[in-house]
């Protein structure tokens, strides 16, 4: 019953919090008008609605479901509420390959963009596949992780220390933002939706790894191949989702810590739920980042970090 | 009799130029045609706002980072009101499509990204603006000239401009080495001879320091580099006061720079020098220096 | 060490300076020479606050892995650089309250706090616990600290350069001043350390023996804490953030000189203090005549052995 209500409330703020990021911006459009904007081309406000605010609410929406999604496969792996997909090495490795291509290239077309950092999140991926194989323990997997991500971080530092003039731009991407982002970026992001249902799936075997590796096998789940099919899943999210707005940051290390607290540890309520969980927070933090101070754009992953932040820590001291 | 003349010589007249405004331009994209002349325009940077109003025309909208002052004080006496459109890095798409523009001119550096958006409100102009030289930035505002039908005017403003900077280069002593840069309060930004005002400063006659390595238009500097460089005319942009040249002033080897001993240590508006940009700012610039160094 | 720092004096300058300038500005100072000056007002402090703050880091580091038996732990992976960057962007973003404070207060602050946390979250406290929960609430802490710096710095983009360069950790601006402030602590700290060495020794054997041995546990973590805070905070505070230094260096002291903690935290510090003096002499070389901040060529050199120690290590 309590799950049902939870559920309930997520989908209702979600909806919500939809319709003011229709409503509000920095042109406020009358709450009538909305369903004539999006569908009347020669509506004043058609442009706003519907090749900026739409798209760019169903991205959020999309972006913070996926790396949430990915925050509660990698916990469940690693065992570990602090775990994220940062400590994957993934989006890292996109900031690197991003970072490389904009200083190396700067006249390269910027449309290209998504697929380099693409490119760069799975070469991170292999990269820690190599470096771990395939019998390590979690535990290892993830600080190696931590390890190569510490790598490519500094190479990013170096690169843009020695490249000042992109640093602006390089920074912006690198702390993930929306603007900007329409219908093309959208239909980008679409197909690796395939991997929701497939996250959601696992939700039943993660259950039996959280009752530690010799009850699983003994109930017939292949803990390996779970776990491997679980973080391969978390990487297609994370590197889908910064190749599109840049790492957000930490939204899939709040959203799942977050959600357990709503729903309790069960992989089946607590998955979905922190899909909802994920979607309202970037839609949140996107409709502060585009109203606070009008007409200037703050950059989604700050607010996600701002308004992520202090409800984590307190959240993080108050289970201690 | 007369009157029928005048009504047809004036239909003429309207109808030539009519299609006179039909321009095409080459831009960063490739070709940009306009067929009508823009009365609602929308600039991403500060040098085109400079284009624009060099040849009295005011921009509907401009991305001056929510700070009207950032816009050139010469700019802003001829455009008189704008609306804000955000950050340069970031500009609102919605309140540029609010305002209903019929040209955008935006930065192939800043807003490439964002290009096929803007172009979905209204035609885009992209131009080089942020990393410009001084010469890209006056042939950006011969575009800019054409494309809002103000082709003669531009070039008229533009031959005046270079007359403008070569009463200066008279007045200006010739050869001297004037090196300018911005400080904040824990860093000196070098603008090289690659950079804007390095290009101001070539095209009066001036010498810009010698600073090595020459594929950085801006250098962070530490002050062993900077006696390394040892200009004779050091001027500066303060962001912040007190800056790092203030905390430099006190050490002995500050003392060792000619530009110290000689007292030619400047401070100018770092916004005008390094921020503007275009016709105006260059003739901001110069008239700084003509006060600088003409007693 | 002596070697690298007498290198470092002179080499890769963009006014030529001689080796012998190097030498004869420390005994026969010649009042006129633009290269002496250099070496006397420029380059002799910096290789001297490099010097030391290798040295703080290093010893860090051992404290650090000793108190936790947790060969990972160092100041950059257990979040007191992230902390330490965080309130020294709070203090130069948001001045008006903080202003009174300092940076280096405010990076001691803030790295204390980040730490703490970490310690907590990681139960770094218990031994025997697993290693990785530390590092994986280090890298929690990090990553949240790093947020908002980032945020603090894109939204008060004057202020931004300062923490850009404070977090890349350069020795461009050390001078006497940075040294008269920095040594007193730097010295205290590393006097702290050596005292602390024989017990950190006796906590190797695990909690039960060394309270058997007459340790005061508690006593000796509260120290050993406060002791890492003061010389992290004290170098951060004089240079920026500089990462990995921690972490190496008390590796490779162990594998030259063996674990017995009195006889290799010396040799750490000598190594940790080469590091830093030789990164700061490579920092000027690779894009010369411009430079590259150490703290990022200390990362590059770090994190690869990061990765080679999580490998080697059976976790």
């Amino acid at each position: 019953m309590r799950l049902v209500s939870c559920f309930f409330i997520l989908g209702f703020l979600t909806l919500l919090l939809i319709i003011t990021n229709l409503l509000f911006g920095a042109v406020s459009v009358p709450l009538d008008t909305i369903v004539d904007a999006f569908l009347d081309h020669t509506n004043p406000n058609h442009f706003t609605i519907h090749e900026y605010r739409f798209p760019r609410i169903i991205i959020a929406l999309l972006v913070g479901a996926m790396m949430a999604l990915a925050g509660a496969l990698v916990q469940g792996v690693i065992r570990n509420p602090l775990a994220s997909p940062d400590i994957l090495g993934v989006s890292h490795g996109a900031g690197l390959a991003a970072v490389i291509y904009m200083t190396f290239f700067p006249d390269a077309a910027i449309e290209w963009l998504p697929l380099v950092a693409l490119l760069g999140s799975f070469l991170a991926a292999i990269v820690l596949w190599r470096l771990c194989g395939q019998h390590s323990t979690t535990v290892k997997l993830a600080i190696t992780g931590v390890a190569l991500a510490a790598l490519y971080a500094s190479c990013v530092d170096f690169l843009m220390l020695v490249k000042p003039l992109e640093i602006n731009n390089a920074l912006l991407w690198l702390t993930g933002s929306l603007w900007g982002r329409g219908w093309t970026q959208l239909s980008l992001l679409l197909p690796w939706l395939v991997l929701i249902p497939a996250a959601l799936w696992l939700a039943k075997p993660l259950n039996l790894i959280h009752l530690g590796d010799e009850h699983a096998t003994s109930l017939g789940t292949h803990t390996n191949a779970v776990r491997l099919a679980a973080l391969a899943i978390a990487v297609g999210l994370t590197a889908s989702c910064v190749a599109i707005c840049g790492p957000i940051g930490f939204l899939g290390l709040v959203a799942p810590h977050l959600t357990r607290k709503l729903v309790g540890g069960r992989h089946q309520a607590l998955l979905p739920a922190t899909m909802l969980v994920g979607a309202i927070l970037l839609l949140l933090a996107d409709l502060v980042a585009r109203t606070i101070d009008p007409p200037i754009e703050l950059p989604a992953g700050i607010m996600t970090a701002i308004i992520g932040a202090p409800y984590f820590l307190w959240l993080l001291l108050r289970s201690k | 009799m007369k009157r029928w003349l005048s009504v047809i010589l004036s239909t003429y007249f309207i109808l030539v130029s009519f299609t006179a405004t039909a321009v095409t331009v080459e831009d960063s994209k490739g070709l940009f045609t306009l067929d009508y002349q823009p009365k609602r325009i929308v600039v991403l940077e500060f040098s085109f706002a400079d284009a624009l109003a060099a040849v009295d025309v005011s921009p509907v909208g401009i991305a001056d980072d929510k700070e009207a002052d950032r816009v050139l004080k010469e700019v802003r006496d001829v455009i008189g009101s704008w609306t804000s459109v955000g950050t340069r890095s970031q500009p609102s798409m919605e309140v540029i499509a609010s305002l209903k523009p019929d040209l955008i001119i935006a930065d192939i550096s800043r807003h490439e990204a964002v290009y096929a958006d803007l172009q979905k409100i209204a035609p885009t102009l992209i131009l080089p603006s942020r990393r410009e030289t001084y010469e890209d930035s006056l042939k950006a505002a011969a575009i800019i000239g054409k494309v809002i039908g103000k082709d003669q005017a531009m070039q008229a403003r533009l031959q005046q401009h270079r007359k403008t900077m070569a009463q200066y280069a008279q007045q200006l002593p010739q050869k001297i080495e004037v090196q300018f840069g911005v400080a904040r309060d824990d860093a000196l930004f070098l603008h090289t001879k690659d950079s804007y005002a390095g290009g101001v400063i070539h095209a009066l006659g001036l010498a810009n320091a010698e600073t090595g390595r020459d594929d950085t238009a801006y250098r962070q500097t530490g002050l062993e580099q900077l006696v390394a460089i040892n200009p004779e005319y050091l001027i500066i942009g303060n962001y912040v006061t007190p800056s790092i040249i203030d905390k430099w002033r006190n050490e002995p080897l500050f003392s060792v720079l000619q530009a110290a001993r000689q007292n030619h240590i400047y401070q100018v508006n770092p916004n005008t020098w390094s921020r503007c940009r275009g016709i105006m700012a260059a003739e901001r610039m110069s008239q700084d220096l003509v006060d600088i160094l003409v007693p | 060490m002596l070697l690298i720092s007498w290198l470092s004096l002179f080499t890769w300058s963009s006014i030529t300076i001689s080796p012998l300038d190097a030498l004869q500005a420390l005994y026969q100072f010649d009042q006129d020479s633009i290269a002496q000056h250099i070496v006397r007002d420029l380059r002799l402090p910096r290789v001297l606050v490099a010097l030391l703050v290798g040295a703080c880091l290093a010893a860090a580091g051992v404290i650090m892995q000793g108190l936790t038996l947790n060969p990972l732990a160092s100041p950059s992976v257990l979040g007191v650089n992230a902390g330490a960057a965080l309130g020294m962007a709070l203090v130069s973003t948001i001045t008006p309250w903080f202003g009174l404070l300092g940076t280096t207060v405010a990076a001691m602050i803030g790295g204390g706090l980040a730490w703490s946390l970490v310690m907590l979250l990681g139960s770094g406290w218990r031994t025997g616990n697993e290693q990785g929960r530390l590092v994986l609430a280090g890298v929690a802490i990090s990553a949240l600290c790093a947020a908002l710096t980032k945020a603090l710095v894109i939204i008060e983009e004057d202020q931004a350069s300062a923490v850009i360069t404070w977090l890349a950790g350069s020795l461009t601006d050390a001078r006497w001043q940075t040294f008269d402030a920095f040594w007193p602590v730097a010295v205290v700290g590393l006097l702290g350390a050596s005292l602390l060495s024989p017990s950190l020794n006796l906590l190797q054997l695990g909690d039960d023996n060394a309270r058997n041995l007459g340790v005061s546990i508690g006593c000796v973590k509260l120290i050993g804490s406060f002791l890492v805070l003061l010389l992290v905070g004290a170098s951060l505070g004089a240079v920026g953030s500089i990462s990995f230094v921690g972490l190496l260096v008390p590796h490779m002291a162990k594998l030259l000189i063996g674990q017995d903690h009195r006889r290799f935290l010396p040799i750490a510090i000598l190594l940790g203090a080469s590091l830093v003096a030789l990164a700061d002499t490579l920092s000027r070389a690779i894009i010369f005549p411009m430079e590259t901040p150490a703290g990022a060529i200390l990362a590059l050199i770090g994190a690869p052995f990061f990765i080679y120690l999580v490998r080697k290590k059976t976790l």
